[in-house]
């Protein structure tokens, strides 16, 4: 017995030692700063009169989870808003990667973990905002209450609705842009302004066009949707399997009737869009594209793109979208993060992201709500030599559809057309 | 004294495998449906089974282990030829292998790069076929990045795996090397049967676990993959971020299953190393 004694202590203690460490391995997977000591939601907040907003968020910290893969919009938010929040508000905005499909995952792990928020606002639209509300991971309403709300584009359908959802004050409206091809303006002084006519062109000229595997790929593939099966009427009013059929068959099957003379024969197709600029900077390709239509300008500017790269609108129409920001549910300062939101409203937020030296990014204000004074400064920045004409836009601008469609094609595009599904 | 090391030793081990452990188990937990986004909540080895008998996976799992062998064996080729070129004690070699490991730093983002801006249609060795009259533009050059059969991303790993591999031949030569040759040739063998029959097994026998760690590496890495690898197939990295990332909800728990099937292969290779190192004899009791 004392034998067994003797050996079974360390064995005692092996067990606490394991025990120890399991204890790490939950304090780890925990990773714990305590979720309930919850601050007062955005919902909340926007009961509250705005001056007592103001108070709640001053002298604090705000972190903006965003898309950081631009210089120019970098530049815009670190060296243009974060100086203003700071000034005014004494806000410390602090802006960090995280976009997309990866910010919906962090969310939902941070849920899980019941950890506390790492973000405060966050850059959003379409497909996110369609799975974050689907998820319950954003705050609201709230966005309705800001000041500078008031002086939205309320009329038009691609700022109030975002791919046909309801925006319900669970974003607020940052910004407008319109798909566009690029093309050299040297290289190719007369290009193709149709889809029909865009498909000779590719004929004619083996080898030298593609589109990217991401997301401007699959707009791209939406425009071409809307011009081959009917129209964006047809798509319109929710998401239908039996449209999204035929859409689906016509787009792929105008990639199968051109793709041996994409470039690479259509066996390969660049993973970004910033993989296609390259191809189309080193000429080999002759058309790069954008979600948006003013990238033609500030990449050039950036010295990315030759400086005769312009933006091209087909004529058949083409996609325009918004894009928003939103507060995560687990937003330790939603306050702050609603005066960062009304202060990107702003008429002169607006107008400095407007201009082509700077974002290049359409407003989503209603020039008519501002001062003459005002509606002066946007005419002046939206006629920059290179940018497309604002009538332009408008005549052939056409909304995004359900996030279902955008969904469906990618997996569909990938499983028929690129391969590895 | 023993016990209180052992202790400690569970202890340190415990707490270096805890993010493995808590991430493979969110993993498992994921591939089955119970948590991560889009999860139903209820557990299921549909999705598993569903995603392990997809195409693309089969064979982006087989690109990748393609490249991945490929460009391990290359590399551990070229640096057992440079450890034995370089082994000898004067200047030349000295300044050769230093000059053999100065690409350790490089990051494989920038050696990928590298090999874009070299390799591609429109890169410096296009540029220069074109300057001299070779082919007449992008497109006449051959298809080295993004083919499908990986060669510019296995020149580019290679370049970047060979100052790894060779500062462990050299190690290897340095430690292990003399002592056996000394005797080979003592018992009368010829140079050539000390190289083929001492040497070599020596720095194969002795890389064998750095060459695993870079098959394994190879395998799983995304960064290089993403720069030169082929859309189709999809190597096994970037079809699991692709998955994550997916548009549809419901699909990003396929890369659960993807990621532990990345882990699975290196499991794999670790085992086969042990069991390929259990079964070898030992070169300093063949002689004795």
């Amino acid at each position: 017995m004392g034998v067994l004694r003797v050996r079974d202590r360390p064995r005692r203690r092996d067990a606490r030692a394991s025990g120890a460490a399991l204890l790490i391995i939950g304090a780890l997977a925990a990773c714990a700063p305590g979720g309930d000591a919850r601050p007062a939601d955005a919902a909340a907040l926007a009961e509250l009169p705005w001056d007592s907003v103001v108070a709640r968020a001053r002298g604090t910290e705000v972190v903006w989870r965003m898309w950081r893969g631009d210089p120019a919009v970098n530049r815009y938010v670190d060296e243009w808003v974060a100086p203003r929040v700071a000034e005014r508000y004494g806000i410390r905005l602090r802006a960090v990667e995280g976009q997309g499909a990866e910010l919906v995952n962090a969310l939902v792990v941070e849920r899980e973990a019941r950890a506390r928020g790492g973000a405060d606002l966050t850059w959003i639209n379409g497909e996110t905002f369609h799975n974050l509300r689907r998820e319950d991971l954003l705050q609201g309403p709230w966005a309705h209450v800001l000041p500078s709300a008031a002086l939205v584009d309320s009329a038009s359908n691609i700022v109030m609705r975002d791919s046909e959802q309801e925006l319900h004050g669970f974003e607020s409206p940052w910004g407008r842009v319109h798909f566009a091809l690029i093309y050299d303006s040297l290289r190719t002084p007369q290009p193709p302004r149709t889809v029909d006519a865009l498909g000779r062109w590719i004929d004619e000229h083996p080898g030298r066009f593609t589109h990217d595997q991401s997301f401007a790929g699959i707009t791209f593939l939406k425009v071409l949707m809307y011009a081959t099966a009917g129209g964006v009427e047809r798509f319109e009013g929710g998401f239908e399997e039996d449209a999204y059929v035929a859409g689906r068959d016509s787009v792929l099957a105008w990639i199968e009737e051109h793709e041996d003379r994409f470039w690479r024969a259509g066996r390969v197709y660049p993973f970004g869009v910033a993989e296609l600029h390259r191809l189309f900077a080193n000429g080999e390709v002759d058309f790069s594209m954008s979600n948006n239509q003013n990238e033609a300008v500030t990449k050039a500017r950036q010295g990315v793109l030759p400086a005769s790269a312009r933006p091209l609108i087909l004529r058949d129409g083409t996609i325009a979208n918004a894009h928003y920001v939103g507060i995560p549910f687990n937003a330790p300062n939603p306050a702050g993060a609603m005066l960062v939101a009304d202060l990107l409203l702003s008429p002169e937020a607006q107008l400095e992201k407007l201009r082509a030296e700077v974002w290049g990014d359409g407003t989503v204000l209603d020039l008519d709500r501002l001062s003459a004074e005002w509606r002066g400064r946007f005419a002046e920045v939206e006629g920059h030599p290179g940018t497309v004409p604002q009538d332009t836009l408008s005549r052939y601008a056409r909304p995004e559809v359900a996030p279902e469609y955008h969904e469906r094609l990618q997996q569909d595009w990938r499983e028929r057309i690129r391969g590895g599904g | 004294m023993t016990s209180r090391r052992g202790r400690l030793g569970i202890a340190a081990a415990a707490i270096l495998t805890a993010p493995v452990v808590v991430g493979v188990g969110y993993a498992v937990a994921g591939a089955l449906g119970l948590v991560g986004p889009g999860a139903s909540g209820r557990p299921s080895l549909d999705r598993t089974f569903l995603v392990l008998s997809e195409s693309a996976v089969i064979e982006g799992t087989l690109w990748i282990l393609w490249v991945a062998a490929a460009s391990t064996l290359l590399a551990g080729v070229a640096s057992m030829g440079i450890a034995v070129a370089l082994r000898g004690t004067g200047r030349l070699d000295g300044l050769g292998r230093a000059l053999a490991v100065l690409p350790l730093p490089v990051p494989h983002l920038v050696a990928a790069v590298a090999g874009l801006l070299v390799l591609g249609q429109s890169g410096f060795f296009a540029r220069l076929a074109f300057q001299a009259g070779l082919i007449d533009g992008p497109s006449g050059m051959p298809a080295l990045v993004y083919d499908p059969l990986g060669i510019g991303l296995i020149v580019a790993l290679v370049w970047k795996e060979i100052p790894f591999l060779s500062l462990v031949a050299f190690s290897v030569l340095g430690t292990r090397g003399d002592a056996l040759e000394r005797t080979a040739r003592g018992l009368g063998a010829s140079g050539r049967d000390v190289l083929f029959r001492v040497t070599l097994p020596i720095l194969w026998r002795g890389m064998l676990p750095a060459a695993v760690a870079v098959f394994t590496f190879v395998a799983g890495s995304y960064e290089a993959a993403v720069i030169l690898a082929p859309s189709d197939p999809l190597p096994l990295p970037l079809l699991t971020w692709e998955r994550f990332v997916d548009a549809g909800l419901d699909r990003r728990g396929d890369a659960y299953v993807l990621a532990l099937l990345g882990l699975w292969i290196a499991a794999l290779a670790v085992v086969a190393h042990e069991v390929v190192r259990a079964k070898l004899p030992s070169l300093e009791g063949a002689h004795q």
